[in-house]
């Protein structure tokens, strides 16, 4: 390293004339090195982007031209309860998947890192239904919720109508998000529970703990960041969930499982009320970007305590 | 006591094991069975006898399901070569080259991380309906065929940690920054490279919500759109349905054997999709 930072140094006290030229033919380089990443950014991240916040300011149905409405958009979309209604659902859906395949995942990890033979097979076939794809999963669960035909009714012996009662279909289309995505997550605490290093692990021995008392006063404590990075992805990700909702209800019944994308979708697509779907959208946006900017803020922090 | 409790942790794996399973397993028995044993036998029964009709139909009649795994592969092909070959120049560019705004640029690649898919979805529709290419190949692949932010940002990572020595050296002897990234940096960044290969043709296979919203009728839809119009269409015929689903989730399975390894530990370390 420190010889070719001299060989540098001389190569540039040599051609000093030529320093600001060969600096400036860098600068094309990079810039050509990056231009068709960059234009792919630009045109189709960054000014979508601008496209939707100018979008919620109008009304346009994509026939007649777009016209200004100031903020009627946000008042209809504010008002009318739809969005209101979904925005409940969704955080429903956190709230029920989330702890539901963090404990799974936990426990499933604490269980594959015993050191018994087979783990590894195991955990290869947890992941199996996060890397399919969640629309063809969805509509094999649809079948498997069939009243008519469908796995699980024949398997209990009567007819359920899973996704068409109100009561019952939000918290299938959860056992169906949740049975997705408890591979991931066992994933991430096998990882973090096999990072702890064995000597704290001996030391909690050796001070008497059991089992139980080393998982909560030893490896849970030290698996803190797995388990913030787990919660905040699974929240990103439970926010967008898209798939399975439009395989298996569509949002219904009675817009019981109505999740926000689903919601931006339906009004975009369906209803062709773009300017209202702007709306959600941007305010989807602002949410994720809360969450995740928060995050960011408790990792900083938290760095920086732990370092004193 | 020790066995016993070995037996327990092996009894309550195995349980998951068969849970995560058996939607597989079921699925697939029902693409093997003729309507009629469907309708008169039980939905848990092995198909008897095995028939080969379900996908028959699939492949050769009119719901063209062979055009969409065609259409299918061509797009994943070409979003993957295009997102590779652009991330890992501009991932050599953030990670190597000295530029003005490099970093403010990067910053930007970083902020559009955020940004959830059904955002894009509604601008993007508009812009391709703009370009007249709704319902076309181009339209499906273009928004996405230039630039992948989050495989810039793993390959820049990697491409960090190679010691500037080696690129020193290949300086030195002559090679310009194209030489150096093609010769000396990419031979010594094939896992990443791996990772992000398997990531992204991963991610395009089971691409769903872009693919519906810039598609209609049977000429440049993948197979997940095809999947999902199936079981609209022929909402009830479960053995029609069923193979469609396997057709759409065998081949990951299959790469999935194959890779692994390698496909555990890419999503261990970039925590994707």
């Amino acid at each position: 390293m420190a010889v070719s930072d001299g060989i540098r140094q001389r190569a540039a006290t040599v051609q000093r004339p030529g320093l600001r030229r060969a600096r400036r033919r860098n600068a094309i380089a990079g810039y050509a090195f990056l231009a068709p990443s960059l234009f792919g950014v630009a045109c189709f991240l960054v000014l979508p982007v601008l496209v939707v916040i100018w979008l919620s300011f109008q009304s346009w149905d994509l026939i007649s031209p777009a016209r200004w409405v100031g903020l009627d958009n946000y008042r209809s979309v504010l008002t009318d309860g739809v969005f209101a209604n979904s925005l409940l659902v969704t955080l429903v859906f956190v709230v029920i998947v989330i702890p539901v395949q963090t404990v799974l995942g936990l426990f499933a990890a604490t269980l594959l890192t015993r050191g018994l033979p087979g783990s590894g097979v195991l955990r290869t076939l947890y992941v199996l239904p996060w890397i399919c794809a969640p629309l063809a999963l969805g509509v094999v669960w649809k079948w498997i919720f069939a009243p008519t035909g469908g796995a699980l009714n024949a398997i209990i012996g009567h007819r359920v109508e899973w996704l068409s009662e109100p009561q019952l279909a939000l918290p299938a289309v959860c056992a169906v998000v949740i049975w997705t995505n408890v591979g991931y997550v066992t994933l991430f605490f096998m990882a973090g529970l096999l990072n702890i290093p064995a000597y704290l692990l001996e030391a909690g021995r050796l001070d008497g703990a059991g089992p139980a008392a080393l998982f909560w006063h030893v490896k849970l404590p030290l698996l803190r960041p797995t388990m913030f990075f787990v919660l905040v992805t699974s929240v990103i990700s439970t926010f967008q969930i898209f798939d399975q909702v439009y395989a298996l209800t569509g949002g219904g019944p009675q817009r019981r499982t109505d999740v926000v994308a689903a919601r931006i979708y339906y009004e975009a697509f369906e209803s062709f009320s773009f300017g209202r779907a702007a709306v959600m959208a941007v305010i989807l946006l602002v949410i994720l970007v809360a969450i995740t900017l928060a995050q960011q803020l408790y990792f900083q922090r938290r760095i920086t305590y732990e370092m004193d | 006591m020790k066995w016993t409790r070995t037996l327990l942790v092996y009894l309550v794996l195995l349980t998951g094991a068969a849970l995560t399973l058996a939607p597989f397993v079921l699925s697939v028995m029902t693409a093997f069975k003729t309507p009629e044993q469907f309708a008169r036998r039980s939905s848990l029964s092995w198909p008897d006898p095995v028939t080969l009709e379900n996908f028959g139909v699939l492949l050769t009649g009119r719901t063209e399901f062979g055009r969409a795994i065609v259409i299918t592969v061509l797009a994943a092909l070409l979003l993957v070569a295009g997102q590779l070959l652009f991330s890992i120049m501009a991932a050599y560019a953030f990670a190597r080259m000295r530029f003005p705004g490099r970093d403010a640029l990067f910053w930007v690649y970083l902020s559009t991380l955020m940004i959830p898919a059904i955002v894009l979805v509604i601008p993007l529709y508009l812009m391709m309906a703009q370009l007249g290419l709704r319902n076309t190949f181009w339209g499906l692949v273009l928004p996405f065929a230039f630039a992948s932010p989050y495989a810039t940002f793993l390959l820049r990572e990697y491409f960090r940690g190679i010691p500037q020595d080696l690129v020193d050296a290949a300086r030195l002897d002559g090679a310009n920054a194209l030489d150096v990234l093609v010769e000396v940096v990419v031979p010594l960044s094939r896992p990443i490279i791996a990772t992000v290969t398997l990531i992204t043709v991963v991610s395009q296979w089971n691409s769903f919500l872009w693919p519906r919203v810039i598609t209609t009728g049977n000429d440049w839809r993948p197979i997940t759109v095809a999947t999902a119009s199936l079981q609209s269409q022929y909402n009830g015929n479960w053995t029609l349905v069923m193979a469609a689903t396997t057709l759409a989730v065998v081949p990951l399975l299959a790469l999935f054997l194959v890779f692994q390894k390698q496909i555990v530990r890419s999503i261990a370390i970039t925590g994707f999709k």
